[in-house]
């Protein structure tokens, strides 16, 4: 679907409040300051996602959850596996290396931070547009960030000629970095956009 | 000296020896190589996607079938022999998993299978792949060789 200015700044605003939440539920967690960037909303095709990314196979933690109710989406966080480390440690009080690739207590904790980050964005996203949306179980991935990306975007086995999501980076002291990326499903940008009247 | 030569998603490239094809970061895509062992030369293609479907427009080399033909045409345009033609292929991995939910659709499974399919309709053999797992792969190809590369983040390296 075309795109009006006014729907994209709608977007860019969902994207802010939303990320905001998430920002701020990941700094309570933490006791750290996050900071996040300005939301950009992308409607680019699929294979330009990579210029988002940097270096494909990248290893990072993907923290994948799909967002069920009237406007289905998925919300997508990820982090460098040296930030994700520093969260789990942050999280755990500890400074003990973290072994992202097979410590279960450590993968479990990282979604579960991705519940939380995601629940605090949806909350942000229900109250913007009155539709009530649950986030699933979260999926973690701990591998190349391309091989993560192309597995979530390609789910439904169709591909648009040009992918809508909202962007945002998350930055935190010292030295955490990640990205959060929210896809709304083909039917629901309409059915958001309309219930903010856009 | 070789030169590596970068193929991105929904891409194909082909090379001459001493050149390398190289595409990182594949999950449910696959990446194809397909060489000529006598002109030593070849070329890789990386697709996101079983078939176009029958669906005009967009990027061909997105699909197996489309990516195939148009890999294939080129190959042949650099002086290939079709019935010297090899192939081999990695990718197809199911990087999620939600419990209690079977994924409907595998479609890293269903690439594979279609990159399978249109192979065989073209008469080229696939002398080995390296598929599935819940992992993701960065390849190097050489065309030269037919030598495949395949480096994972964790499951090791390997050369097919």
């Amino acid at each position: 679907m075309e795109i009006t200015q006014i729907q994209l700044d709608a977007l860019r605003e969902i994207g802010n409040i939303g990320s905001g939440h998430a920002a701020t539920a990941l700094s309570t967690l933490l006791q750290r300051r996050i900071e996040m960037s300005v939301p950009e909303v992308w409607a680019i095709p699929f294979e330009q996602v990579s210029s988002l990314v940097g270096q494909l196979d990248t290893p990072q933690a993907v923290i994948y959850v799909k967002v069920e109710g009237a406007a289905p989406g998925k919300a997508v966080f990820f982090f460098p596996v040296e930030s994700a480390e520093i969260i789990v440690q942050a999280l755990f009080g500890t400074n003990d290396p973290m072994d992202l690739y097979a410590d279960e207590m450590t993968q479990s904790a990282l979604r579960e931070i991705g519940n939380i980050l995601v629940s605090s964005f949806l909350i942000a996203l229900t109250q913007f547009s009155g539709i009530p949306l649950q986030p699933s179980v979260p999926a973690l991935a701990v591998d190349m960030i391309g091989a993560s990306l192309d597995a979530i975007f390609l789910e439904e086995g169709v591909l648009e000629d040009t992918v809508l999501f909202i962007d945002t980076q998350l930055s935190g002291i010292p030295m955490i970095e990640g990205q959060f990326m929210y896809l709304p499903d083909d039917g629901s940008l309409k059915k958001l956009l309309g219930a903010m009247g856009v | 000296m070789s030169n590596v030569i970068s193929v991105g998603m929904a891409d194909f490239k082909t090379a001459k020896a001493p050149d390398i094809l190289l595409t990182a970061g594949l999950g449910s895509c696959i990446g194809i190589c397909v060489h000529d062992p006598y002109l030593k030369v070849g070329g890789m293609a990386h697709i996101m996607l079983p078939t176009a479907n029958g669906s005009l427009g967009g990027n061909p080399a997105k699909y197996a079938d489309t990516a195939i033909d148009l890999l294939l045409k080129e190959i042949h345009a650099m002086g290939a022999n079709r019935s010297r033609l090899r192939a081999k292929m990695a990718g197809g991995a199911q990087m999620f998993s939600f419990p209690g939910k079977p994924p409907v659709l595998k479609i890293g499974e269903r690439n594979a299978e279609a990159v399978e399919h249109q192979l065989k309709k073209n008469g080229i053999p696939l002398l080995i792949a390296d598929v599935g797992g819940s992992f993701g792969r960065t390849i190097h190809f050489d065309v030269g060789t037919g030598q495949l590369h395949i480096r994972t983040i964790n499951q090791g390296e390997k050369v097919i």
